[in-house]
């Protein structure tokens, strides 16, 4: 069974277990620089709070609603698509979409080349710029942990239930509850963006007032190359038989070049 | 060839009878010092990391490096299958000339891209990677694969050249192979100029739609070929001067023409595909991406269109113009995917990439590395057509200018 | 070259064709034998269940790791540093068990953290992440500046505290030694607020007496505001109590308002050139310190570049660090006596460092300012409202009243049940005591961190200690503190004089708006 996160934005009071969880499991290194950085900070700055050693963070938006500010924490990581492009970008299958869920990276096989990063269609990756043997870095949604039929690190650690572990399917359901009873934006953002992820949110304030990126395809991004590479071998076999048949007519009977 | 300060050196002790020569003037003196800039920025990377010699970051995972030595690189390297594809498969027998030098230019330009990819990669010992480890569902995986298979095709095809002066007993075999070296090697960069176009029909919704197209593919195949005519005008000008042989205009001008055909195609297939996807719009909204689309097209493909099909082509001065407007059109283009066409989106919350010195430094240095490889290559092998090999040789001892070691 | 092609066999071909095919079979090889075999989850970067080192090996999640409490990094008063929190759940614990402030709103949250500055967080954190916000390095900053008279005030509770910090048993009185080190440290003029503590004493009571006969029209009973963090959490939760709060600022903001105007006065010092310091066991006070209401001197001098009434607040903590800093040997130092004018304190005074004491300094001068005498020995040791339970109540008989009903209570969630039943018409009491910490100050969120989790054993060691003092105070009753006669005779006039109301009193502000209240206990989200 799939599982997945189910991120209800209106619950999260920014107290930040969950980007420490994170750091604890993984054994992110602390960064003086970044542990000094707010949640408002972070929301401003281009790298959205992720960075090499930060797979998670929380970012404060101050917004409208209904004629009052509000203050809103969305938490930010990898959305683990349900088809990933970084999976299908990577030409040495470093990346790979686990049954369980989890989008993960082995840097064994990472040639370094970061056509991922280009083709992430939320732009969650992050690469190691300042490590001379450096690898790409993002949220593994604690594969083992999920693999091994516990809940992620971060979601275990939520104080208000803001995030919840689950099956996808399951979340999906009370995702759509919640929307109804709690007069939400009428959006499961996740659901079918890029194809659908593991990691949903709902909000009772517009997305694209807190930089999610409402405009994105609801295609699968692998789609949009798999015929092209399945149609190559083909093209390629049948474009060599062109140019061969063409050789022999052309030099028939002539002198070879050089 | 009045400033030449020559000097004649002896290498290979073993075969006595093969002269290796390499003149430094001036401006191969200037190629050695960017060259060796480029090296030592290059040896700062491999200890320091890309963060200390590129300004790449997280918005801008690609930068000046990828775009100036794979995407163009290539383009221009491209060449070389264009002029296969014309002299080898098609037998246009004229263009025989001009056939060596193209695909030897094309032989260094992938082998900069290559070495460029080296450095640009993030672990580049895993390089390999990809031949065991198959992403084959990757645009990049064809790219990888083409590249590489291509780059030792051409090797192979320039060793049919090397075995005239070494190791010639090799040479029977290797001339044997050429028709299939041939058109493996065409079909080889044909499928990966177009994959490099692919590359970024997965980036969906983040590169302009004036350049997101499912036609990428075929835009990067049609201009990497036509680019090829204005390469080799640009090329044989500038070799033309250093080494003073001169391609005959009827040659070069013929090909331009079959390069403009090719402009024609490009131009009919990208209004075609302005048509369909209701993208005028953009074009001519007069923002910049607007503005470096409509120049794009107008100075590097609609003015050489002109200048081939008409008498400005039988100058050599029109067929130069054609050359740098031709080529200025798709580095344009090549940047235009990437930095115009990605900018917005990557830069919508406070991004920015502006190529660092060192990154600069590094592509001119391959470069320059590539330019003085072609000029060693071209004075110590037959690639000027069927010249003899010691040809400038002898126009530099009438001139006197130097000391020459005897035969 | 062309002649050549005749001696070249058809070989070639074949064999490079073979050496194509024989290249791919390799790659296919290679990819089915393990190069390129499925990533399996242990692959993965990251991921290693490495464990907060005090559990010294790696494993799973023990079950009490469930996060922890936010704090606005613009919190006055309290910090955290992430990367030595282990996410226990001990700072919720406090929080919403004891304090009943996490929890007790409904979300979404509005715009800023709920939160009353109690602290008593820190004291539960046992990695240290949570802490004050250190202001150490202004006091610094000010002590080394030659034309600021700096003058500092240290609450009744600090004196049992600070000696913990040097390794002396809990509860150890240090008066003299702390006294000692702030002038080693530099201050100018060393304050103790037990003095603002009778002063306190005289206004509440005073407001006490005229709401009970009806002179003044607010209603009983009247609940002390001495503690920021109940004053903000009856501003937060009970906004319609707020009228029951007496209106007598806190001992410190009392000390700080005097010390820029009837200090500055009376040693004719610029009200411009005094930083006000205050030691507290407390964060909220840093809170305090800060609202906009607590620049009294100012309005009074009418004089817009007279810096809050008090300028930093300092935790015990935070002294303890400056004597540290500076190398002071605390242990070695001789007892002084604190600066006159405002340094004399009471029994009475000293005893507001604990729960129930504020209420038994209240009785004493209640009974003196309703029946014009002094009171009875027994007043002097009011053993209902001493001890560590979080309500308390008593009956305190006085000629003339007749049975006056008052309660103690300490902790947050304590008020809160009170607060309920307040609001459900259950009130039959002339005074109440509220102290947002258990145990009230001597185990506030800036005294010392015991090395044992928060326990009543070392709360009823400190106010032992302070009883202690005030057993053998001279002088036990607020009224009778020579230098509150002065001041009401010098400066003041009376207790709740038109000047008195200028610098002693405050009001406070709602901030219901704040957050969304919880709907039902049944409804709870979370």
């Amino acid at each position: 069974m799939a599982k997945g996160v189910l991120v209800d934005i209106p619950k999260c009071i920014g107290c930040e277990s969950c980007s420490v969880a994170c750091k604890l499991w993984n054994e992110l290194e602390w960064d003086e620089q970044e542990k000094n950085k707010t949640a408002i900070d972070r929301a401003k700055e281009p790298n959205n709070g992720l960075w090499p050693e930060e797979w998670t963070s929380i970012n404060r938006y101050d917004l409208e609603k209904d004629g009052e500010s509000v203050a809103r924490y969305v938490k930010a990581q990898c959305m683990h698509c349900e088809d990933p492009a970084c999976v299908s970008s990577c030409f040495s299958k470093a990346f790979q979409k686990l049954p369980e869920g989890p989008v993960i990276y082995d840097q064994s096989l990472c040639v370094g080349c970061r056509y991922c990063m280009m083709a992430c269609p939320f732009d969650v990756l992050r690469y190691e710029w300042k490590k001379a043997i450096p690898g790409v870095r993002k949220c593994q949604m604690c594969a083992t942990r999920v693999a091994n039929n516990q809940e992620t690190a971060c979601t275990s650690v939520c104080p208000t239930g803001a995030i919840i572990f689950g099956d996808r399917d399951q979340l999906l359901a009370e995702a759509k509850k919640r929307i109804k009873e709690n007069g939400y934006v009428d959006r499961v953002f996740g659901e079918k963006e890029a194809g659908g992820t593991s990691w949903l949110y709902i909000s009772d304030t517009p997305f694209e007032q807190m930089r999610f990126r409402t405009d994105v395809t609801t295609k699968p991004l692998p789609s949009y190359t798999e015929g092209y590479m399945k149609a190559t071998p083909f093209v390629g076999v049948g474009w060599a038989a062109i140019l061969a048949g063409l050789y022999v007519f052309n030099n028939k009977g002539k002198e070879p070049l050089d | 060839m009045e400033l030449v300060t020559t000097v004649v050196s002896r290498a290979g002790a073993k075969m006595s009878s093969v002269r290796w020569k390499f003149r430094m003037t001036p401006m191969r003196w200037v190629f050695t010092g960017i060259a060796a800039a480029a090296i030592a920025v290059i040896l700062v990377r491999f200890v320091l990391g890309l963060g200390a010699t590129t300004n790449l970051n997280d918005q801008w995972p690609w930068g000046l490096w990828i775009s100036f030595d794979v995407l163009l690189g290539v383009a221009l390297a491209g060449g070389g299958y264009g002029t296969a594809l014309i002299v080898y498969v098609l037998r246009r027998d004229k263009f025989y000339p001009i056939a060596r030098s193209a695909m030897l230019t094309s032989l260094l330009g992938y082998i900069v891209v290559v070495l460029g990819l080296l450095i640009e990669v993030g672990q580049w010992f895993n390089f390999w990677r990809p031949y065991v480890s198959w992403g084959h569902a990757s645009v990049l995986f064809e790219v990888f694969w083409c590249i590489s298979c291509y780059t030792v095709i051409q090797i192979l095809e320039f060793c049919e050249v090397g075995t005239e002066k070494v190791f010639k007993g090799a040479h029977k075999y290797l001339k044997k192979a050429m028709p299939v070296m041939l058109i493996i090697g065409i079909t080889l960069p044909t499928l990966h100029q177009s994959s490099l176009g692919q590359l970024f029909y997965l980036m969906v919704g983040k590169v302009n739609p004036l350049w997101w197209t499912a036609f990428l593919p075929v835009f990067f195949l049609l201009s990497s070929f036509f680019v090829g005519a204005g390469m080799i005008v640009i090329e044989s000008t500038l070799a033309g001067k250093a080494l003073n042989h001169k391609v005959e205009i009827p040659v070069l001008r013929g090909l331009v023409k079959i390069s403009a055909g090719a402009m024609i195609l490009y131009l009919m297939l990208k209004i075609t595909d302005m048509v369909v996807r209701g993208t005028f719009a953009n074009a001519f909204a007069f923002d910049l991406p607007s503005i470096m689309f409509l120049s794009e097209l107008f100075f590097g493909v609609i003015i050489p269109i002109i200048i081939a099909f008409s008498s400005l082509s039988s100058t050599r001065k029109g067929l130069i113009w054609f050359g740098i407007l031709t080529v200025s059109g798709v580095i344009m283009n090549r940047f235009d995917v990437l930095f115009t066409g990605m900018g917005k989106y990557l830069n919508q919350y406070g991004g920015s990439y502006v190529p660092a010195v060192s990154e600069f430094i590094v592509s001119l240095g391959l470069v320059s590395i590539a330019c003085l490889a072609y000029l060693f290559l071209a004075e110590n092998f037959n690639i000027m057509g069927n010249h003899e090999s010691e040809h400038a040789d002898d126009i530099t001892i009438k001139d006197g200018k130097y000391a020459s070691t005897a035969k | 070259m062309a002649s050549k092609v005749g001696r070249v066999k058809s070989l070639s071909r074949r064999s490079f064709l073979k050496f194509v095919g024989g290249a791919s079979l390799v790659g296919v090889t290679l990819n089915l034998t393990g190069c390129g075999k499925p990533i399996t989850p242990d692959k993965a970067i990251g991921g290693n269940g490495w464990m907060p080192t005090q559990y010294n090996a790696p494993g799973n999640w023990p079950t009490s790791v469930r996060g922890r409490v936010p704090i606005d990094p613009e919190n006055p008063a309290i910090v955290r540093d992430d990367q030595k929190c282990i996410l226990c759940g001990q700072c919720i614990e406090v929080c919403e068990k004891i304090q009943s402030v996490f929890g007790n709103y409904e979300l979404p949250i509005k715009k800023e953290f709920v939160c009353v500055n109690c602290g008593q967080c820190i004291q539960w954190c046992p990695s240290g992440a949570i802490s004050e916000r250190d202001d150490v390095n202004k006091v610094f900053k000010a002590l080394a500046d030659p034309n600021v008279t700096v003058v500092v005030q240290t609450a009744p509770a600090t004196r049992i505290g600070l000696g913990e910090e040097f390794g002396m048993p809990v509860g150890t009185n240090v008066q003299g030694k702390q006294v000692a080190a702030l002038r080693k440290l530099g201050f100018d003029v060393v304050f103790d607020t037990n003095f603002t503590a009778d002063l306190t004493i005289m206004e509440e009571g005073t407001e006490l007496v005229k709401r009970v006969t009806g002179e003044l029209h607010h209603p009983i009973p009247q609940m002390t505001s001495c503690c920021p963090g109940w004053v903000k959490f009856v501003e937060y939760f009970y906004p319609e109590l707020i009228p029951n709060l007496s209106s007598a600022k806190s001992p410190q903001q009392m000390e700080g308002a005097l010390i820029k105007t009837y200090f500055a006065e009376k040693k004719e010092v610029d009200p411009k050139k005094i930083f006000s310091v205050a030691i507290m066991p407390c964060t909220a006070k840093k809170f305090e310190c800060q609202r906009p209401e607590m620049n009294s001197a100012s309005k009074e001098l009418n004089d817009s570049k007279v810096s809050p009434d008090v300028d930093v607040v300092l935790t015990t903590r935070e002294l303890a660090r400056m004597i540290k800093r500076s190398g002071i040997d605390f242990a070695s130092l001789p007892e002084e006596e604190y600066d006159k004018l405002m340094g004399t304190g009471t029994g009475a005074g000293v005893i507001f460092g604990t729960t129930g004491g504020v209420m038994e300094a209240a009785v004493r001068s209640a009974y003196y300012l309703i029946t014009g005498q002094q009171p009875p020995a027994a007043l002097w040791n009011l053993t209902p409202v001493r001890g560590m339970q979080g309500v308390k109540e008593a009956a305190v008989n006085i000629p003339g009243v007749g049975d006056v009903k008052v309660a103690v209570i300490s902790g947050l969630a304590n008020a809160r049940k009170v607060m309920d039943q307040m609001k459900a018409g259950h009130a039959p009491w002339a005074f109440m005591e509220i102290m947002a910490c258990p145990g009230g100050c001597e185990y506030g969120g800036g005294q010392p961190r015991a090395s044992s989790p928060p326990s009543d054993e070392d709360r009823n060691r400190r106010a032992a200690s302070l009883y202690n003092i005030d057993a053998k105070a001279k002088l036990r009753n607020s009224h009778d503190n020579p230098e509150i006669k002065q001041i009401y005779a010098d400066f003041l006039t009376a207790p709740m004089s038109e000047k008195a109301e200028e610098l002693l009193h405050t009001h406070y502000v709602s901030r219901a708006d704040d957050f969304i209240p919880k709907k039902s206990e049944e409804n709870k989200l979370y």
